[in-house]
């Protein structure tokens, strides 16, 4: 054989320029094995690409999407695998998750919601559960992402409706707060997940779908930068409408 | 907006996952690995450059550096896998199809790598040299190698029955 089997597969795979194709096409009318070798590389390209063109008509899983915020980050298998078990189970015996109209039912329970050794962080308020003491004060101070040991406001957006909100993270909860009328409103109240095993990932790092949930129904556009949040809060976090 | 552009190149992301790993959820976990990374990192990007390249490059790197050693062989062929696909299609056809999966599933990772950026993905060589970083020749010769093993353990009835 004239070719190289290097060369042959070149010219199935379309990477040889118009002299070389023209030399190997000459070479395969006069020899059937140059022929054959060209056919067998062909025909296993074929067989590959069309072992896999179904995958590119699979509906892509919400959680590939590019999204805001982004999911807790998948930092190994095991830990994902592990994840994806203990949340079946969960479901299952877990806390509730409390949407906006069950978080008023449990204002009573919550009215006395205390962080360690503090006053109640959250209050029933005219039918509404409203952030107080240092949440309410992590809620109107905290920007870029910092936090305390109590507290940590996670991302902070503009809502349709124009009122800004924030996401935080507090003991054991987290929530969604909305600055309207001068308090921070908060629609709605979770647990977060136990950690699993190992500390795979960051405190705070995962937010309970309950307020991905919520945060992906008002959300308008993107989060604020840091310097957004800056901005925000030399406004007192009142609507840019 | 790049996260658009990464978003629609999402398919062909997970089909090149699934040819480094064939099961469904680990490939997916390689590519939410690589979106984090991607979106993370997205100045990194050159623009003018291809960003198929470059994303499949951050894949190649998630697959190695995370999963590769965590890829459950033994449930490669699960039967809930195996029962999808059937519709219209006949019987043998996904036979095929299973067959040339399951063989790239037991050529050596450096094989794999290749086989999925040109014959699955259909990369031209120059690219995929790029996404290995590797010299031209090398991945030539390599990609001559994967297939000499594709076409041999697609031959051997044991691949095909197993």
């Amino acid at each position: 054989m004239r070719f190289s089997d290097e060369t042959l597969m070149a010219y199935a795979d379309g990477e040889l320029d118009p002299q070389e194709r023209a030399a190997i096409e000459e070479a395969m009318r006069d020899d059937p094995a140059i022929a054959n070798a060209v056919a067998n590389h062909r025909a296993l390209r074929a067989d590959v690409a069309a072992a896999f063109a179904g995958i590119l008509d699979e509906p892509v899983p919400a959680r590939l999407q590019p999204q805001v915020p982004a999911p807790a980050p998948v930092l190994s298998l095991d830990a994902a695998r592990a994840e994806r078990t203990a949340a079946k189970a969960r479901r299952t015996w877990s806390w509730p998750e409390w949407g906006a109209l069950a978080a008023m039912l449990v204002v009573g329970v919550l009215a006395g919601k205390a962080l360690p050794g503090g006053a109640p962080a959250i209050a029933g308020n005219g039918g509404q559960v409203v952030a107080q003491g240092e949440l309410a004060s992590a809620l109107d101070r905290q920007v870029g992402g910092q936090g305390n040991a109590k507290v940590k406001v996670g991302v902070s957006f503009a809502a349709r409706d124009g009122d800004y909100c924030r996401t935080f993270v507090m003991g054991t909860s987290a929530g969604l707060a909305c600055r309207a009328g001068g308090q921070w409103k908060i629609p709605v109240l979770s647990e977060t997940a136990p950690e699993a095993g190992g500390g795979y990932r960051q405190a705070g790092s995962a937010l309970p779908a309950a307020v991905l949930d919520a945060v992906d129904e008002r959300i308008a556009g993107k989060p604020l930068d840091a310097a957004g949040e800056e901005a925000a809060r030399a406004r007192g976090w009142q609507a840019g409408r | 907006m790049l996260a658009d552009e990464i978003a629609a190149l999402l398919p062909r992301m997970r089909r090149f996952a699934r040819a480094l790993t064939f099961h469904r959820e680990d490939a997916d976990d390689v590519v939410q690995i690589a979106m984090e990374r991607a979106l993370g990192r997205s100045e990194q990007w050159e623009p003018g450059t291809r960003l198929d390249s470059w994303l499949f490059r951050i894949i190649k790197n998630a697959w190695i550096d995370e999963v590769r050693s965590r890829t459950r062989r033994a449930e490669l062929f699960a039967p809930e896998e195996e029962g999808e696909h059937v519709g219209d299609d006949t019987a043998q056809a996904h036979q095929q199809r299973l067959a040339v999966q399951k063989a790239i599933s037991l050529l050596s990772e450096e094989h794999r790598l290749v086989v999925g950026l040109v014959l699955v993905d259909g990369l031209p060589y120059k690219e995929a040299a790029e996404v290995l970083e590797i010299p031209i020749g090398t991945l030539t010769s390599r990609l001559a190698r994967a297939r000499d093993a594709l076409q041999q353990l697609l031959a051997d009835p044991t691949t095909r029955t197993r």
